[in-house]
């Protein structure tokens, strides 16, 4: 796993990265650069949190009610992404399976954990249909479907809600930038864009969405329960 | 993952409101936003540790040059995380960067469960460390708490091999990671609330990546390595 599988020899190396061979160094000022740089991200994450809950404050709530509904009716949840969003699907499905803390587990699946079923799908159809295949099997009309994407583009998700819209189950999605092809879609239902062009502060803004989603929607199952 | 949880969902409820006023009412926005309130302080803490940020880029990014690969492990939710650590380093985001080899020990599920089962959940990491990890590699150790006995074994081993060893840790930073000494660089989280934890450790290690980068942009700060 060394990096020197993929160069030719140290030559070539050298010639390649001729920097990395000068002999000047300024590493406190680099360091200074660094620290400087992590402020300054930490001041956008910030920043980015309070828009998204001016914005989506209020719809985050609704959602929350409506997926509390799901539950009390036998739903489940799904949650599906690409990439570090196929770890926050896997964030999420354990969020409300095994919350700890004696909050209830609700019953919520990743469809980014199954190795076996994501090559057999890639492999024998494509990579656009692995979520949306396994909703068609899953999927009931009182379940709740979850895609994750940054740029709100991926091909995989937007046939994930197509076929979750076509089974009645309630759909979330979250994406980035303005929203890409996943705010043009009618099949989301709830749909929450972190308005930012970086992947990276996308991710910590969306990761911050789906836990509030989950406290919010503990809290309301917990409401609905005491009112019924 | 213990005491830390229960307060999260004692404070769902408060911040969700009384009982009597959200079952029919059309919800607004001072739940969700009370929530997010809660992000702020942690994320002002972590941009305090801009400078501990700054010298474990500086670190990674020697072993890196030495030719040593990221190594990253957690449990529970961190487990997702270490997988998102991992593809971040070896399929970047940006267009450009180089890819760098990085792995993540709680994917291989028929190894995790098999330690497990076989030793108990402590040497679940520790055991992979010392068969798959060299001396010139980098371990990185997440907790939503201070004390996960697998992460602590797996810093430990990693820190006997002479691998350079990173923790982000949860809670007050006062945990037995913290107390073992076992990482060279810790960053901490300061919440008690697993999942406020989760989001400052996405933000602590989406910097590590795209800062490690910046010391490879700068001449002669890096020592002359085996590869480039």
């Amino acid at each position: 796993m060394t990096r020197q599988d993929s160069e030719t020899g140290q030559g070539t190396v050298e010639s390649l990265y001729p920097f990395l061979y000068a002999s000047t160094s300024d590493l406190p000022a680099v360091l200074e650069e660094v620290r400087r740089s992590t402020v300054a991200k930490a001041a956008e994450i910030m920043e980015l949190r309070q828009v998204i809950c001016a914005r989506d404050g209020a719809r985050l709530a609704e959602c929350a009610q409506q997926a509390a509904r799901r539950f009390a009716a036998g739903g489940r949840l799904f949650a599906f992404g690409n990439g570090g969003s196929a770890t926050d699907a896997q964030q999420v499905a354990t969020l409300y399976l095994n919350p700890g803390g004696g909050s209830t587990p609700l019953a919520a699946f990743s469809l980014a954990s199954d190795p076996a079923t994501l090559t057999a799908l890639c492999n024998d159809i494509g990579v656009d249909v692995v979520f949306s295949r396994q909703l068609a099997a899953f999927g009931r009309k009182d379940d709740i479907a979850v895609g994750l994407s940054t740029s709100g583009n991926s091909a995989n998700l937007v046939r994930g809600f197509d076929e979750a819209s076509r089974r009645g189950m309630l759909t979330i999605g979250f994406s980035g930038y303005e929203g890409g092809k996943m705010a043009e879609l009618d099949s989301i239902d709830y749909l929450f864009v972190a308005p930012s062009s970086s992947v990276h502060r996308i991710q910590e803004a969306q990761t911050t969405v789906y836990n509030i989603l989950w406290q919010l929607t503990v809290a309301a199952a917990t409401r609905q329960q005491v009112i019924r | 993952m213990t005491a830390a949880d229960g307060l999260a969902p004692a404070a769902a409820m408060a911040a969700a409101g009384p009982p009597a006023a959200a079952g029919s009412a059309a919800p607004d926005g001072s739940a969700a936003a009370s929530l997010f309130d809660l992000r702020v302080a942690p994320m002002q803490d972590f941009a305090d540790q801009a400078g501990a940020v700054a010298a474990a880029c500086h670190d990674m990014a020697i072993r890196f040059h030495r030719g040593g690969k990221l190594v990253v492990f957690g449990t529970g939710g961190a487990s997702t995380d270490a997988q998102h650590v991992a593809v971040e380093f070896v399929h970047p985001v940006i267009v450009g960067k180089r890819a760098l080899p990085a792995i993540s020990l709680t994917s291989d599920v028929a190894t995790v469960t098999g330690v497990a089962a076989r030793d108990g959940m402590a040497p679940i990491f520790a055991h992979q460390i010392r068969f798959l990890a060299e001396p010139a590699d980098i371990a990185l150790g997440i907790a939503a708490d201070g004390s996960c006995a697998s992460v602590l074994a797996g810093l430990l081993a990693a820190r006997a091999l002479g691998m350079l060893t990173i923790a982000l840790v949860g809670g007050g930073g006062d945990g037995e990671i913290a107390a073992s000494r076992a990482a060279e660089h810790l960053l901490v989280a300061r919440s008690d609330d697993p999942r406020i934890v989760k989001e400052m450790q996405v933000t602590a290690y989406h910097v590590l990546w795209e800062l490690v980068h910046v010391f490879f942009e700068q001449p002669g700060i890096l020592a002359p390595g085996v590869v480039a």
